[in-house]
């Protein structure tokens, strides 16, 4: 049962401790969560893992006596009670006094919000739901040797958790949630395979989930043997939903203010001009319930909305929290573009910061992607694949994308898992062996087709959720890795 | 309950409980955090977390589980739980860990400053100064324009004591002890722009920051961006040329084209949904996973590489940032010749994937955290130096590109097709360096025909520090991504 240790009153004090310690905001969070995973290969279990967490963040700023900026930190109390928040949190506070002043942080959400959004992110099936992890590890498996793998490598993570938020404004309140994810990459032979996908919060035909993931896999791993090294040159390539959550999550990652201030966005200078087709429109939607990063209110307690990023083909939104949102309209008021007042977009986390990418790293406030939604398109992945009349090459998983320079977009990325090249409309063998080298911005310029069998994506390559069809883009570079010269 | 006593409770109520095998890392440790952008800090932080990862083998089945709770109950209920969700695998195949000696050792990472005795106030002062120094870099004195326009730099000390202790006696405590910086530098001049990620480290204190000249790495670097920047002209060679790679690029091919293929868990197919899996299967002519114990690893017969090639992988290089005397399963550490004179002459093996191959584990078991499961990594991966210098490798090419350091990399998932995108590149003309800069210059290469074509291995070395990222849950660990310069004969430059 969840909320065994999850203890409210926490966040009362934390709150009160903090500010009578002479904080001037403060922000406490408290999460309990019990999260499990179940990795496979050679079809057979490798390891069965579960993880508790019981933690509670606390945020605080302070403005110092005639300056217009402030001093911030976060503190991260494990395991936390009553004691050890008030020996830590005024220990925190008082340590504000050595940090210089953070020109970049701008303040947090004021406002006072009496209600928040009614999202049901939590299914109680889920509570006993690692128990029957085992069973839908071996149906995913079962069902991909059915179609015709060999044998199967994958994970299933899943897990619940107790979220609760106070911040010295007030704001925040109580949810729970649920999800369920799982990958399987099925192989023919050690050069074939197909992978499928399970992304969920709910219990609901999970079994059939599972079932056609592994069949999807497997039937791919079947349909990529005998592959012939690709041709190198240029191609129309159709994406599957994994390769564009894939690419199209690291130029919709630029959307984000931090981003783009460090210079890794290649959007920078774009808003307000076409970047893509008329039908790519993208939201960042925190309030979609089966997105596993949905959520009633963000981590400053701003009640949870949707934001445009892309409408019509336009670049129109960022992903902003209050500061940052703040920083936004102050800079476009320098310029005298006051028409251009920023607006938090209810994207505010307390997220990890560090190189170790665990535990024990500090968090930070700062925005962040919730799920990315693309709107679907009018085809279906058949109809594409039977318009496609010029010699065009079919992805169906890539990894390893890496850049240049992320400023200007340009990139390369490794396809991973079956590959197909279609002529006339039809797909007419397997290749392997290319590496695709592009420019984000060129490749949403060229997008010739939008699908309409939008998929949630989430695994091991993709860290933001993304609602995404298949999707097609003209003029692409394929490139080989050369054997020994003669 | 302290964490010693926790941990070696965890692994009698284990036993008790009925596993096979039980071990307990309990982890105490401080991380410190300076990030910036251009000077002003987005954040500061110190952040101490302890914690305790459990490990049971139980009828053949692995469990693993962490909690960041110091509480008996809560140990003892997360050993039940993970005892129980271990058996649910019903495997057919049992996984065993190879035989190894008990040990009970102490060893720590030598430091002379630690970072406790280094005020707040002093770390801020460090990365601001740096930042100042970085922005002047390739600007003309008294110019208010800057060329590098923007300067993240991410300041991380690390300090952990760590006790693990396992069901066959073993009990090892480490006192460690990391700094790194990891920067991402982005320049525009009037011609072009440029940006460049590359981190320095080690397994010290702060005097690291002196002893490794690290402000002098980093501003060389940062001039030697802005100059590619402004001058690096894009050049289309049409025939096969010769190419000499820097440490920096040496290191990553150390550690994508050999390192990884070389570990055990991945030939054996444990990352195939994740990292990969690794084309050593088919060299080593496996087809079931049986077959791995037919394989002798002192002679595997396979020819690799040219035979200057040595690829040496070693946890014991004091100072290095992949430095560790036991790793995660108590077993003493020690160098692996990845590659011996161009044959493949070992793996990076923890103690279930040395039962794989009918050995023992040379000591290649890390994880990112208490929070992870130890897994085979490496550690401090490089060609190993030969005797020619850097000059005489130049002097015997009569034309080709010398590649100092990378931008855009990546490599398929079996380690087979790798590309490297060269950023500080000059051409070579008659047996000498030229001023004459060339634009991202790219080697797209099999793993195979990289590391034959290597006729030459100079004698100098430098370490470069990078997080290596594997697994799932993702656990980045530091790694050494350093070396000698190469000499790789008759390769195309895209």
């Amino acid at each position: 049962m969840m909320g065994k240790r999850f203890d409210e009153e926490i966040l009362k004090t934390a709150v009160e401790t903090a500010l009578r310690s002479g904080a001037d905001e403060v922000i406490a969070k408290l999460v309990e969560e019990k999260k499990y995973q179940i990795r496979f290969s050679n079809s057979s279990i490798d390891v069965n893992k579960g993880w508790d967490n019981h933690y509670l963040d606390v945020f605080i700023s302070k403005k110092p006596r005639f300056s217009l900026t402030r001093k911030i930190d976060t503190l991260t109390i494990h395991d936390p009670d009553e004691k050890k928040v008030k020996k830590r949190v005024p220990k925190q506070v008082r340590f504000l006094d050595q940090l210089p002043k953070s020109k970049l942080y701008w303040g947090m959400d004021e406002e006072p919000h009496s209600s928040y959004p009614s999202i049901k992110l939590y299914d109680e099936g889920m509570e006993e739901f690692h128990k029957k992890g085992p069973k839908l590890v071996k149906k995913m498996i079962d069902s991909a040797d059915e179609v015709g793998a060999k044998n199967s490598a994958g994970v299933l993570h899943s897990g619940i958790s107790k979220t609760g938020l106070l911040t010295g404004y007030g704001n925040g309140g109580e949810y729970e949630s649920s999800f369920c994810r799982g990958t399987i990459r099925a192989f023919h032979d050690e050069e074939s395979s197909g992978q499928g996908l399970v992304v969920t919060r709910k219990l609901s035909n999970i079994e059939k989930k599972f079932e056609d993931a592994g069949r999807k896999a497997g039937r791919l791993s079947r349909r990529s043997t005998g592959a012939e090294q690709g041709k190198p040159g240029t191609y129309d390539m159709i994406m599957s939903p994994t390769v564009g959550a894939n690419l199209f999550g690291n130029l919709l990652s630029g959307t984000n203010p931090i981003m783009m201030i460090a210079g890794m966005s290649c959007l920078r200078g774009k808003m307000k001009k076409k970047v893509g087709p008329e039908e790519l429109t993208v939201k960042d939607d925190s309030l979609v319930e089966e997105g596993l990063n949905s959520r009633p209110f963000d981590d400053e307690g701003t009640p949870s909305q949707k934001t445009t990023l892309f409408k019509d083909g336009e670049f129109t939104g960022l992903i902003h929290n209050t500061s940052t949102a703040k920083f936004w309209s102050f800079i476009n008021t320098i310029k005298l573009k006051f028409w251009r007042r920023a607006k938090t977009s209810s994207n505010s986390i307390l997220g990890q910061m560090g190189m170790t990418g665990t535990e024990e790293n500090p968090r930070i406030l700062l925005p962040a992607p919730s799920n990315y939604r693309f709107d679907p398109g009018s085809y279906s992945l058949d109809e594409i694949i039977s318009t496609s009349t010029r010699p065009t090459i079919y992805l169906t998983s890539n990894w390893y994308t890496r850049f240049t320079n992320m400023s200007e977009g340009e990139f390369s990325t490794v396809p991973r898992d079956a590959m197909f090249l279609i002529e006339n409309g039809e797909i007419k063998k397997p290749i392997k062996g290319l590496r695709l080298k592009g420019n984000l911005l060129k490749m949403c310029e060229n997008m010739q087709a939008i699908g309409k069998d939008t998929k949630q994506v989430k695994w091991w390559a993709v860290d933001t959720p993304t609602f995404i069809p298949s999707i097609k883009v003209g003029g692409c570079k394929f490139t080989k890795a050369r054997g020994k010269e003669k | 309950m302290d964490g010693k006593t926790l941990a070696e409770h965890t692994v009698e109520y284990g036993m008790n409980n009925g596993a096979d095998y039980v071990e307990a890392r309990f982890i105490d440790s401080i991380n410190e955090n300076y990030f910036s952008r251009n000077g002003e800090f987005l954040s500061i932080q110190k952040k101490p977390t302890k914690g305790l990862g459990i490990r049971v083998l139980m009828d053949g089945c692995l469990g693993f589980g962490s909690v960041d709770s110091l509480e008996k109950e809560q140990v003892e209920e997360r050993v039940q739980s993970i005892s129980k969700m271990a058996q649910l695998s019903e495997r057919k195949e049992p996984i065993e860990f190879s035989e190894e000696k008990s040990v009970k050792k102490n060893w720590s990472v030598p430091t002379k400053i630690p970072f406790k005795d280094i005020s707040k106030k002093e770390k801020q002062e460090f990365v601001k100064k740096l930042d100042d120094d970085i922005k002047k870099c390739g600007s003309k004195k008294f110019s208010i324009r800057n060329k590098i326009k923007n300067r993240i730099l991410f300041f991380h000390t690390n300090s952990s004591k760590k006790y693990i202790v396992t069901s066959e006696d073993s009990k090892v405590h480490s006192d460690e002890s990391f700094i790194s910086i990891f920067c991402v530098m982005n320049a525009e001049t009037k011609n072009d722009k440029e940006q460049r990620m590359f981190g320095l480290g080690g397994s010290s204190g702060w005097e690291w920051l002196k002893e490794g000249n690290v402000r002098d790495v980093i501003l060389r670097e940062s001039k030697k961006l802005v100059r590619s920047a402004e001058e690096a002209k894009k050049v289309n060679f049409r025939k096969p040329l010769d190419v000499i790679v820097g440490p920096e690029v040496s290191g990553i091919m150390a550690h994508e084209n050999v390192g990884h293929p070389s570990e055990s868990d991945r030939i054996m197919g444990r990352e195939k949904a994740q990292a990969g899996g690794s084309f050593y299967r088919e060299l080593l002519g496996i087809k079931e996973n049986n077959d791995a114990k037919k394989i002798d690893l002192d002679d595997t017969g396979v020819d690799i590489g040219s035979e200057v090639v040595s690829v040496v992988d070693d946890p014991t290089l004091k100072g290095s940032p992949g430095f560790y005397l036991y790793d995660e399963e108590c077993v003493e550490a020690r160098a692996r010749y990845l590659i011996k004179d161009g044959q493949l002459n070992d793996l990076l093996l923890n103690r279930e994937f040395a039962s794989c191959f009918g050995t023992s584990s040379n000591g290649a078991a890390r994880s990112a955290g208490f929070s992870r499961e130890p897994i085979p990594r490496m550690s401090n991966t490089f060609f190993e130096p030969k005797d020619q210098s850097k000059e005489e490798l130049v002097e015997d090419v009569k034309k080709g590109v010398l590649i100092e350091s990378f931008t855009e990399w990546n490599i398929d998932d079996r380690r087979y097709h790798s590309k490297y995108v060269g950023l500080e590149s000059y051409l070579i003309e008659n047996g000498r360096i030229t001023n004459k800069m060339i634009k991202r210059p790219a080697l797209e290469m099999t793993t195979p025909a990289l590391l034959e074509s290597i006729d030459a291995v100079s004698n100098d070395y430098e370490y470069r520090m990078n997080f290596c990222g594997k697994s799932d849950p993702m656990q980045p660990v530091s790694v050494s991504t350093g070396g000698p310069y190469l000499r790789m004969r008759n390769v195309r430059i895209e």
